[in-house]
């Protein structure tokens, strides 16, 4: 089996990321798939992406434009 | 009137950070690889060319690196003679063949080298840039600026005015963020800009004596709340520092986040005598052809175009003043005196929770209040003690630069531990008849007002129910300028049993640390003065002192030559309690019965301790 490498992009783990860890995945060519050397995340491109989504739920006023900053 | 002034700034950074690790994966390092070289400066000409297109002057900080390249030297001299740049020297960007050459090291964090490197780094590189300006800078900086570095530069370069000094709250939290490896340990400072004292660059002067002769800035303006629980370079006016954070549609690649934060620092200036301040300074790391993470390059141009024109837009409006950093230095110190706070009415723009916190710093101290917690103090940085703390090869501390806290309530819990001890925090509580309540659990708003010299806090009344009986309380908090204290007043508005009497237990539990790992706690001074003066020097025996009337209560930290004391208004139980070792804290407080429309008032002081 060859070493892994970096994949097309340099995609984080999804669940390292929702405990506010940035670790770098690596991607395995035969099985087509990122994985986490600090967990124990494996997934392919479309999973990490999904993961990705869920990490933003944290963010819940993300998309909201605030006009007032205080409560006067 | 009010001013919002903005300093931008690029580095040509010719071996970028990080780049070792994506560019550069998966093949042996070359440091002085062309095409490494060639892409930085492409990076570096694309953000000047962002920044000036919508009509913003930029510091341009000359890395060492850059100094060796011809063509930054000219861009530099060419966009200070066309736009006003000004031409200033990074200590950031050492890295280079000349320099590991040299200096026989991979260090690059000039805050961690031994003195005696410091100084010749320092003498190098100021060199080298009037070796190609034919002048010294007035600007520079780093991540962290110790004050022993900051000094030697003053003295030797004094026409330097103003240096990027801290990243806000980068310790710890970036260091787990970050697989635990990346040394940039500097919690601990003020969140906008400051005069550092020559004893401790988080700690601002007191006064001329004091004053180390800059003005510093921070690196990057952050997010008051999120960085305090999370990694501050997911959260700051950095573009693509909300790309990290993954803080963008990712379907419309936009980021309303970024604005929003622009915006809440323009609000600050309602708390600061009209003035407010931002900073971007984005290194080209960042703009990596490559992308950066997960973000594709086109991603990261995007958001720094934007990012660029939001700034520019507001400047055509009339809302924003661009300026160098040198021009910043002259604008600060014409505008603020030594001993006026720095303050922050803060709200919680990303997570959706509405939680409010208020910030202040002055040369006393740095405190955060949390009106979701019923205006808590969160946490406590005794700058009153003005810690000599060197920090770098040689010294006691390495890498851990942050200034050291008595209260912070994510390394050392807050209102809520887990079985049994107490976290740090400074709160009240009610008892009635067998019944507990801290305020703590209280959640509210605060509006802020100034009267005279001293900062207010007015909290919104909050409710305390008991089996049969509810208590209408509300809290304000004043910083008096100058005095290095906080007078916390909470008045009884309403019993709904008018005769009822409660027991207002005001507490701060306390403890003294950089990390989340607690320190030695033995010979610890707690006393209560008064009639009949009580003292235990802590030793986790669990024990605690009483006194009526104490006309103080008090503890002295040998450790971070801190002390710190409360007082009350009269008729109040004082108390001091040490910890034990499960629970390394101890607790300073005072206990009153009080009654409907009474107010009790308690005042938390920082001082020296030598």
């Amino acid at each position: 089996m060859a070493q892994a490498g970096k994949g097309r992009l340099n995609y984080r783990c999804p669940a390292c990321f929702l405990r506010d860890l940035d670790i770098d995945m690596f991607y395995d060519k035969e099985k087509e798939e990122y994985y986490c050397l600090r967990c124990q995340y494996t997934g392919k491109e479309a999973d990490v992406l999904k993961g990705n989504e869920m990490v933003r739920t944290k963010y819940g006023a993300m998309y909201q434009r605030f006009g007032k900053f205080d409560f006067d | 009137m009010s001013e919002f002034i903005l300093n931008v700034i690029h580095r040509p950074e010719m071996v970028p950070e990080y780049s070792a690790t994506v560019t550069g994966h998966g093949k042996e390092e070359d440091i002085g690889d062309k095409k490494l070289l060639t892409e930085s400066l492409d990076i570096f000409k694309t953000q000047q060319r962002l920044a000036h297109e919508n009509g913003l002057k930029v510091t341009i900080h000359m890395t060492y690196a850059s100094l060796f390249n011809d063509e930054a030297v000219q861009i530099a001299k060419d966009d200070h003679e066309r736009y006003g740049d000004e031409i200033a020297l990074s200590l950031l960007g050492l890295p280079c063949e000349q320099f590991r050459e040299k200096y026989k090291t991979k260090d690059f964090c000039i805050w961690m080298f031994s003195m005696e490197d410091k100084k010749a780094i320092v003498d190098d590189v100021f060199g080298k840039f009037h070796e190609r300006f034919g002048f010294y800078p007035e600007s520079t900086g780093s991540y962290y600026m110790d004050a022993e570095l900051t000094n030697y530069i003053k003295k030797k370069y004094p026409m330097v005015k103003c240096a990027i000094a801290t990243c806000w709250e980068e310790g710890p939290k970036a260091y787990h963020t970050c697989n635990n490896s990346w040394y940039t340990l500097f919690d601990g400072g003020p969140w906008a800009p400051w005069i550092p004292s020559k004893q401790n660059t988080h700690a601002p002067a007191e006064n001329e004596a004091e004053d180390s002769g800059i003005v510093a800035i921070p690196h990057l303006s952050r997010d008051l709340l999120a960085c305090y629980d999370g990694n501050g370079s997911n959260f700051g006016t950095h573009p693509q520092n909300v790309l990290r954070g993954m803080i963008y549609d990712s379907k419309t690649w936009e980021f309303p986040y970024l604005y929003n934060l622009i915006d809440q620092y323009r609000a600050q200036e309602k708390y600061n005598n009209g003035y407010a301040y931002n900073m971007m300074f984005v290194g080209p790391g960042w703009m990596n052809k490559m992308g950066r993470w997960e973000a594709p390059y086109e991603l990261l141009l995007k958001s720094y175009s934007e990012g660029c024109k939001y700034y520019g837009d507001l400047k055509k409006e009339g809302k924003l003043i661009d300026m160098t950093m040198s021009e910043f230095a002259d604008y600060y110190r014409s505008k603020k005196s030594y001993t006026e706070p720095e303050c922050a009415l803060w709200r919680d723009i990303l997570y959706g929770s509405d939680k409010q916190l208020f910030w202040y710093a002055d040369p006393y101290m740095r405190a955060g209040v949390n009106m979701d917690q019923g205006g808590a103090i969160f946490d406590l940085r005794p700058y009153a003690s003005k810690l000599k703390w060197e920090v770098g090869i040689g010294t006691k501390h390495v890498q851990d630069a942050s200034y050291p806290f008595l209260i912070q309530e994510k390394y050392r819990a807050g209102y809520f531990t887990h079985y049994a001890g107490e976290g740090t925090i400074r709160s009240a509580k009610l008892c009635y008849q067998g019944e507990e309540v801290d305020l703590c659990l209280c959640r509210t708003k605060a509006h802020f007002s100034q009267k005279e010299n001293t900062r207010i806090l007015t909290l919104d009344p909050v409710e305390i129910e008991f089996y049969d009986l509810t208590v209408k309380l509300q809290t304000r908090i004043y910083f008096p300028e100058g005095e290095g204290t906080i007078c916390i007043e909470r008045e009884i508005l309403e019993m709904s049993r008018p005769d009822a009497v409660v027991e207002l237990n005001e507490y701060m539990v306390a403890c003294y640390g950089t990390t989340e790992y607690p320190e030695d706690m033995e010979g610890i001074a707690l006393r209560c003065e008064g009639s009949e003066p009580k003292e235990i020097i802590y030793h986790y025996q669990c024990r605690e002192e009483i006194l009526a009337d104490a006309s103080e209560v008090s503890a002295v930290i040998p450790a971070i030559e801190t002390k710190v004391s409360m007082r009350a208004s009269k008729g109040a139980e004082g108390y001091v309690r040490e910890g034990y070792a499960f629970s390394p804290m101890f607790t300073l407080g005072y206990k009153k019965q009080v009654s409907r429309q009474e107010v009790f008032v308690t005042w938390l002081k920082l001082e020296k301790a030598d």
